[in-house]
């Protein structure tokens, strides 16, 4: 009897284990990369307000000061390496119900003006999705793109160019 | 280069044969243009030499003539303008060598400082009077300059001369585009802190903010109907292609594609379908479809990257196309990928079809410099917009 009872409690364990393990997974899959789809995440193509949201205060303290997403060129994975800046966001947005978000999407100076347009707001768009998928309500987050147009530096090499891939996070009260 | 000698030769032995100084230059498609003397146009004081150099300028960059010295060629522009103070004497009569027919004439006095204008119309009267075309002289570009990090619209005549800025605010902005007059432009502005779209009607410089989506609101094109406006909108989560109604400014969205981004729309000569940049296949390549949505048909596999079309009334679609690390502009039609037009070791981009239908405005990128050249499909040479200062680039060639 006592051998079968701790055989349930086992097999439940090791079921508990696996659904949640499953449901964690399910979240932050990523079916592109790294990169979470704005239709895989909870709330599946998730439409920003129908309102742009007035800015409010920018927030500047130090706890909102994270660090920007990096990118690879023509890329807007969101990489593993770069996953745990995301985290600090979700970790903020989540302390801080009243603060909401516009991801800043950027990118360097090569290629066409219009096709940088886009890819930047694809950049802040996947980092939105990481953010919508790790549990924040995707109407707290607004995109911005800036494309090539707002270098963090302004250099002519690859150095200055990896800094420019970017998504910056701006917060508001 | 064969082919040329042999032009060459046979322009001489057709000179020789028809006992007569007919000069005429074989360039390598073998387009003729025609011979004109402007030398005849006896030009005294500033205004008056501006409005002979300007007219000499038009007539060469239209493409149908080359300045010859008076007794050569088939027209001779002769007469009499005369700088007066406040106004501009014009006396002149345009006449063919051969026959000594007559053209056209003018005997006007207007404002001096109207002189290039004056110039530029003359030029498209002589280009329709001789010849029956619809000449570019009185059209016009707008384009950004970058000046020292201040990003501003300026507008400047076709031949890159009478710079007028638009808008002061030097805040990042992109993607001008005409309506289908020659006195408004679309174009998106950072004004408002936001990428957003707005109309300048450049007779009174007011400005307008027409769409403000969440997101982007960039790369606007009217359609030929002027009834239309395709652009990239991301407000329903990704950055899409839509229509947008101009009065009732309600939105269709043409491309769905959730994963992938679309930018740049091009509208066909007759309005119904788009031309447009799409990441679908993970690089930017062009792709067309129904201008009120459907299936999309890749039009673009040469070259690393193809961005930036625009679709020109003949039905031609010029664009930039990546090739060996270097933007070239080439050229295609909804048949598939067409020649490509440059190849040197400089970038391309950004074309905008004149409304001749054979020039193409565009900007070219060296050492991170930008400038403003005018390409001549039919020739393969290449004009340097001059009166620009500062980086330049998204040009827009007027209607006209």
């Amino acid at each position: 009897m006592r051998a079968e009872q701790w055989m349930r409690v086992a097999v439940m364990c090791v079921l508990c284990v696996a659904v949640f393990a499953g449901c964690r997974s399910k979240k932050n899959v990523a079916t592109n990369g790294d990169v979470l789809a704005p239709t895989d995440v909870a709330q599946g193509d998730v439409a920003m307000q129908g309102q742009r949201f007035g800015e409010g205060q920018r927030i500047t303290d130090p706890e909102a000061q994270i660090e920007t997403v990096k990118f690879a060129y023509d890329s807007y994975s969101v990489e593993k390496g770069e996953m745990a800046k995301v985290e600090k966001a979700a970790a903020f947005l989540k302390k801080y119900p009243e603060v909401h978000l516009v991801a800043e999407g950027n990118c360097d100076e090569r290629g066409s003006n219009e096709y940088n347009m886009t890819l930047g707001e694809q950049r802040a768009l996947a980092v939105r999705a990481c953010l919508v998928g790790m549990g924040v309500d995707g109407t707290r987050i607004q995109t911005r793109s800036f494309g090539e147009e707002k270098p963090a530096n302004p250099a002519h090499n690859d150095a200055a160019w990896a800094e420019n891939r970017r998504v910056e996070f701006a917060f508001f009260r | 280069m064969k082919r040329m000698m042999a032009g060459v030769l046979i322009g001489l032995v057709a000179s020789v044969v028809m006992g007569q100084q007919v000069d005429v230059r074989i360039v390598k498609q073998g387009s003729l243009r025609k011979g004109i003397s402007v030398d005849g146009l006896a030009a005294s004081g500033g205004m008056a030499s501006l409005f002979r150099k300007t007219l000499e300028g038009d007539l060469g960059r239209s493409g149908y003539f080359e300045i010859v010295p008076s007794g050569r060629g088939m027209v001779s522009v002769a007469g009499n303008c005369q700088d007066l103070g406040g106004s501009l004497s014009l006396v002149c009569q345009v006449r063919g060598v051969a026959d000594n027919r007559v053209y056209l004439e003018k005997n006007t006095r207007q404002a001096s400082d109207t002189a290039r204008y004056q110039a530029h119309i003359l030029a498209d009267e002589i280009i329709k009077a001789v010849l029956g075309k619809t000449g570019l002289s009185g059209t016009r570009i707008v384009f950004i300059g970058n000046i020292g990090g201040r990003k501003n619209l300026y507008v400047c005549d076709a031949d890159g001369q009478g710079v007028q800025q638009i808008t002061r605010d030097g805040v990042p902005c992109l993607a001008p585009a005409w309506g289908r007059d020659a006195r408004t432009v679309f174009y998106t502005s950072f004004v408002g802190g936001y990428p957003d779209l707005y109309r300048i009607n450049l007779g009174n410089y007011s400005r307008t903010r027409l769409l403000s989506f969440p997101g982007v609101n960039v790369g606007a094109a009217i359609s030929p109907d002027g009834g239309r406006l395709a652009l990239t909108l991301s407000k329903d989560g990704n950055p899409d292609i839509y229509v947008v109604d101009a009065s009732s400014r309600q939105t269709t969205r043409v491309t769905r594609t959730p994963t992938c981004a679309e930018a740049s729309p091009s509208w066909s000569p007759n309005g119904q379908q788009l031309v447009y940049v799409s990441n679908k296949a993970r690089l930017p390549h062009l792709y067309i479809a129904s201008a009120s949505g459907g299936p999309e048909r890749r039009l673009t596999y040469q070259g690393s990257e193809n961005v930036e079309p625009d679709w020109g009334s003949d039905g031609r679609i010029v664009y930039s196309s990546k090739r060996g690390g270097r933007y070239q502009l080439c050229l295609a039609t909804t048949g598939g990928e067409g020649e490509q037009l440059t190849s040197d070791g400089y970038d391309h981009e950004d074309p905008s079809w004149a409304p001749d239908n054979r020039h193409v405005v565009y900007t070219k990128t060296g050492g991170y410099q930008s400038s403003l050249y005018v390409f001549d499909t039919e020739e393969k040479t290449e004009v340097k917009l001059t009166g620009l200062g500062g980086n330049c680039y998204s040009a827009s060639w007027s209607p006209r």
